[in-house]
Formats: C-alpha cells, structure tokens, sequence
C-alpha cells in the first residue's frame, strides 16, 4: 500500500499553481511538506484528495489510479487548515456523521466513536461544541474524524498551525502516535521547518508550485540543493557571501567561529536566545549572523572564521549546488 | 451608560410603534364613530363582542391566512432554490444577481397595476394566450377561485428576491470547507444540503420567514390595487377591512379592534413559526443533548 504520484499538475487559466510533482510515499511513512506560503501546498493536498481536478499526471494509490476518482470514493482522510468541524453539532455528532453518511450500524457507530474519544482523550467531551473545545482539542477531534474514516492515506494541512507553539511541541508525539501507528502513508503539510523535522521521515519542499528536493531532514540540511533549500532549511537563516564569479558561498551561523585569522567584523547587535545567542555581524563580504553559546565571551576585535568543509556554493544564475 | 446610547433610537420606537399601540388598545374599548360624532365614549368589550360576531372579519381573516400562508411559504422555497443557484459559480451570475433585485425594488403600487394589467379581461396579455389556447377567457381578476391565486402570485414574484437575498447572505456565511469535508466522508450533494447548509441557514430561515410573514399578514396595497379585495371580497384582507371600517364607515373603535386582534394573531403566528422551524430543521441529527443554534 502506496501513495504514488506522478508528474501532477494543475492550471487555473494559464497558470500552473502545481506541476511536474513526483512523489513516493510508502505505507507508515510521513513526508512533511513545506514551502512558503502560496506555494501549492494546499493545493497538492487537494489534487489528492479530489477536491480539485487533476489537469496532468497520476496519482496511484495502492496500484489504482485514483486521479479521476471522485473524492467520496477516494478513501483519504484529511485535516483541514481550519479543522472544518461542523459548528451546529456536539464533538459526537461530528464524529458521527461521516459513519452515519457511509451507512455503519448505530451501535457500531457509538462503539467506535467511543473508542476514539479515548484514543485522542475526549471522552468527556463528547457532548460539547466545537466552539466550547480549545485549539488543541479541535485538532484532535478533527484528526479523531480523519481516523474513523479509516483512510487508505492520511492528509494532514497545517493541523497545528493555529496552536502556540508550545502545544504544538506537546501534540507532536501525539499526532506520531495516533497517526503514524496506522501503517498507512502520511503527507503532513508545514510551516514550521521544526515541525517537519521532528515528525517527518522525508521533507519535500515544494516552492512556486514545483518540489526542489525530497529528502530526509539531515540530507536536507546537510545537502540542500538549491540556495532556496539552504535559505528554507536551518535557522538562524543561512549567511550568504558576496558572490564571485557567478558562485555564491553559503555558511550556516553556527558554522562560524571566533578565530585569530579571518573575516574581521563589526558587531551591529544581538540577540539572546536562551541556550545561545545570535550575533549580527558586518563585514566586506557583506551582513552576517553567527550563532554561538551564551558562554561565548564575545572578543574585542571580531575576527570570524569557518571550515572550508562547511561551505556551500551555489549557482548564481540558477541557485543550483555546484 | 448604554441606555443614553440607545435613547434616541428608544424614544423613535416610542412614538411610531408604543404610542399607536396604547392607543389602538385604548380605542379598542371605546366608540368612536360617525355615530358618536367622532368622539371616544366607553363600551366595555362590545367592540370586541362584535368582532366575534362578525362574519366579514372571520372570513377575511381565514383569506389573509390563506394569502400569507401559500406566498410565504413559495416563496421560501422559491427564494432557497435560488439563492443555492447564485450560490455557485456560472457565468453571468453577477447579472443575474442583479436583474433578480428589480421585482424587489419595484414600488408595490406599480407592480401591482402592471399585474393587474397582465390579468385583465379581456385586454390582458394572459387572456389572450388563454383564447389562443383555446381554454378561452379565464376572467382571473374576476372569479373567486383565480383571483385569489393571482393576489398570492404576484406577492411570490415581488418578494421572493428579498428572501433570496438574505438565504444568499447566510449562505456565503458557510464555509467552503465544511462542505470538502463532508464530501471526503462520503457525502453527496443531498447530504451537504440536509446536514450543512440547511441546520446553518436556519437563523436566515427564520429572518426571512418572520419578516414575510409579519408583512404579508399585514397586506394592504398589493390587493387594493389588484383585486380592491374583490370579486365579492373574497380576497380582501383584515388590514382591507380595518381600512375600510376606518376610512370609509369612519368608525375608529372597531377598526383599532380588528388591528389589535391582528396583531395579537401575528405575535402569536410568529412564535408558532419560530418553534415550527425549529422542528423542521433540527440541528442536531441525534436527540443527544439538543443545542441550540
Ligand atoms: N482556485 C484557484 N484559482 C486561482 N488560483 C488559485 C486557486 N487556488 C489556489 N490558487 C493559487 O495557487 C497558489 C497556491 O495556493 P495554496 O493554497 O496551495 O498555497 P499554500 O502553499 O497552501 O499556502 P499557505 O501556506 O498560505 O496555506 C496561490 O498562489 C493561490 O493564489
Ligand atoms: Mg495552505
């Protein structure tokens, strides 16, 4: 059991708002998918489930191709942005209604639903409406909801966007439990570079509505394809130099270190950061941030240095890796 | 202090609504009349006596709930169907959302003279069809069982844009994706409409039910200038005959009866329609805990 897609696209007019996405993800595996926002992400999670039509490509799941199956038939549980619990009805009924539409007995229904208000920890809110229930606990019933419909792949758009950022710490090995455990492929849509790396086994990051890499969160960092990955992945951002001769030379801040040789430096400010602290520097090759321990003494001459195995080139015109 | 906010709005409703109605209630138990010579003398209940008795009033009363019965409720299903067409995405939807506004916008008295124009016998366009058709002329203005018909038909075509305007509005108060995520559970078009769209319009419904129906029970000028509540007063209204009974008989005691007993009547239809409404639409499809919307 896969989630296959191939050479997806879709255009509104003659715009393309996704194209030529390749995507393979197996069965208990989480692909996050992230890009700035206005990149497609919704979009592709919408070409996946039916709610959009497809205008090229496939997308395969386990062996069936799915692209022109209508999304009631699709068998993908998705959580929505927004959750889209329905405001009218108690968490039960919200849960009841997709078992109630797809013809499941009433006593199987109040089984079921109960044990998944135990599995997500609402039991006893089972009577309450959406509006009653915090942030976090909307997610659950939306993801409660996802999980009853016992979907052959899970679609998860930004479900925890609308949490601080605390609770989505708390959530995330929640969110691996319920969903992960289900051996069924996971496409998990993010912002939060952070939240990518920690629930996901690949990243896709997708950007103006095409995929620049998929790979697992250490290649990405390690080995970002393009200028645009390295910028995305990694934070504090990456510090690009002066480019020369049509290559530009990226550094990680936490690569540079304080050395007797090197790129002197002026410290413009800075920023405290708990377990380190962030520099801003300026040099000739142009503005720079240097992360580094708060027991860092901070020396009276800036003069920064870093390993040369630490570099990154990238092409100037195309933002490829060199 | 919210009240010294909301004076000026309080003290508008005082003279235009309050102090009318003391007043009709005040006159209700009194003669007043050509007979008294236009001076209120106190009749204990005999207004009221005689309202019971009167035959006219209980057969127009039986006409105005007939009228308002049959409009308002095309008209709510009319003006649903509609607002679900303008709802969706077509070409040209713009326009026709604006064209449907001009039955609205039109004075009551001008549509009312055009329809009675369309109905006439035998210079009407629609007695003309009928001679061609060879059912040959109808007489609808005329006869007791059309015209009361054509008096529910053009309240429909006059009104039914402003309730399609306000279900539109709730309409576009749902969002899109509680219908994606219905739809991804398996639910179709009908399902969407009965578990959605419906239980979420209900406070819509309900605005626009009362608003028609406080109005149409209420009708006055539609049919004084369609029928003038005729043929033999069979479609005259009760605000026709508080009308006349003021205006033409000049006897202000009854007339201030029939309007209190009307509104009184209207008060209680209205609550009747707000829980009837609520029985039709349930919001929740389990008895479990019944919330309220
Ligand atoms: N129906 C549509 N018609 C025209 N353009 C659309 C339509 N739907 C989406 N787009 C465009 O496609 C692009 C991608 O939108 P999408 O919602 O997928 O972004 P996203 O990556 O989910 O962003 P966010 O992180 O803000 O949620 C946007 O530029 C949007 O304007
Ligand atoms: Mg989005």
């Amino acid at each position: 059991m896969t989630l296959q897609i191939q050479n997806l696209g879709r255009h509104v007019g003659q715009q393309w708002i996704v194209r030529h996405l390749n995507l393979h993800v197996e069965d208990g595996e989480c692909v996050a998918l992230v890009g700035p926002s206005g990149c497609g992400k919704s979009s592709t999670l919408r070409l996946i489930a039916g709610l959009d039509p497809v205008s090229e490509g496939e997308i395969i799941l386990n062996q069936k191709n799915i692209s022109h199956v209508s999304a009631a038939q699709r068998a993908v549980g998705m959580v929505f942005q927004s959750y889209a619990l329905l405001p009218h009805l108690s968490v039960f009924a919200n849960l009841e209604l997709g078992l109630r539409v797809r013809g499941v007995r009433p006593s199987d229904r109040q089984q079921r639903i109960q044990a998944m208000l135990e599995l997500v920890q609402l039991q006893d809110r089972a009577d309450v409406l959406p509006a009653q229930l915090s942030g976090g606990q909307r997610q659950r019933v939306a993801l409660a909801r996802a999980l009853l419909r016992d979907p052959d792949v899970y679609l998860l758009d930004e479900p925890m966007s609308n949490l601080d950022a605390q609770l989505r710490e708390e959530l995330r090995p929640e969110l691996r439990r319920l969903v992960l455990d289900r051996q069924k492929p996971v496409i998990h849509v993010t912002h939060d570079q952070h939240e990518a790396m920690a629930i996901a086994d690949r990243i896709a990051v997708l950007h103006s509505g095409r995929i620049q890499q998929v790979a697992t969160p250490t290649e990405l960092y390690h080995l970002p394809e393009t200028l645009f990955i390295a910028k995305f992945i990694g934070r504090p951002q990456i510090n690009c130099l002066r480019p020369k001769d049509g290559v530009i030379t990226a550094v990680r801040p936490e690569s540079l270190f304080f050395a007797k040789e090197g790129l002197p430096c002026k410290l413009m400010s800075r920023e405290w950061l708990g377990s380190s602290q962030l520099l801003y520097l300026e040099s000739p090759e142009g503005s720079l941030r240097l992360s580094c321990s708060t027991s860092v003494d901070i020396p009276e001459s800036l003069i920064v240095s870093w390993h040369r195995s630490d570099e990154h080139y990238f092409d100037e015109d195309s933002g490829r890796r060199l | 202090m919210i009240i010294f906010l909301l004076l000026p709005a309080l003290l508008l409703l005082l003279v235009v609504f309050v102090v009318p109605l003391f007043r009709y209630a005040w006159l209700s138990f009194h003669a007043d009349s050509v007979i008294t010579g236009l001076i209120a003398i106190p009749n204990g209940g005999a207004n009221w006596l005689r309202l019971l008795q009167d035959l006219r009033y209980w057969q127009d009363l039986g006409q105005t709930l007939r009228f308002a019965g049959v409009s308002v409720g095309l008209e709510l299903i009319l003006a649903l169907c509609i607002a679900l067409l303008l709802d969706q995405r077509w070409r040209g939807r713009d326009v026709v959302r604006t064209l449907a506004l001009i039955p609205w916008a039109l004075p009551t008295t001008v549509m009312a003279l055009g329809w009675r124009w369309i109905f006439n016998t035998p210079y009407g366009p629609i007695d003309h069809f009928t001679k061609i058709a060879g059912i040959g002329s109808l007489n609808i203005l005329g006869d007791p069982n059309f015209a009361w018909i054509a008096t529910v038909w053009a309240d429909v075509w006059k009104t039914t844009p402003f309730a399609a305007l306000i279900l539109l509005a709730g309409l576009q108060t749902i969002p899109a994706d509680l219908y994606e995520a219905l739809r991804l559970e398996g639910g179709n078009a009908l399902i969407c409409l009965r578990r959605i769209t419906l239980p979420l319009l209900r406070p819509y419904i309900l605005l626009a039910l009362l608003f028609r129906l406080a109005q149409s029970f209420g009708v006055f000028d539609l049919i004084q200038v369609l029928t003038g509540g005729g043929p033999a007063s069979t479609t005259e209204s009760i605000a026709l005959y508080a009308y006349w009974n003021a205006l033409r008989f000049l006897d202000f005691g009854y007339s201030s009866t029939i309007i209190m007993a009307s509104f009184v009547l209207i008060s209680l239809i209205c609550v009747i329609a707000w829980i009837g409404l609520q029985v039709l639409i349930p919001t929740h499809p389990k008895s479990r805990g019944v919330i309220e919307l």
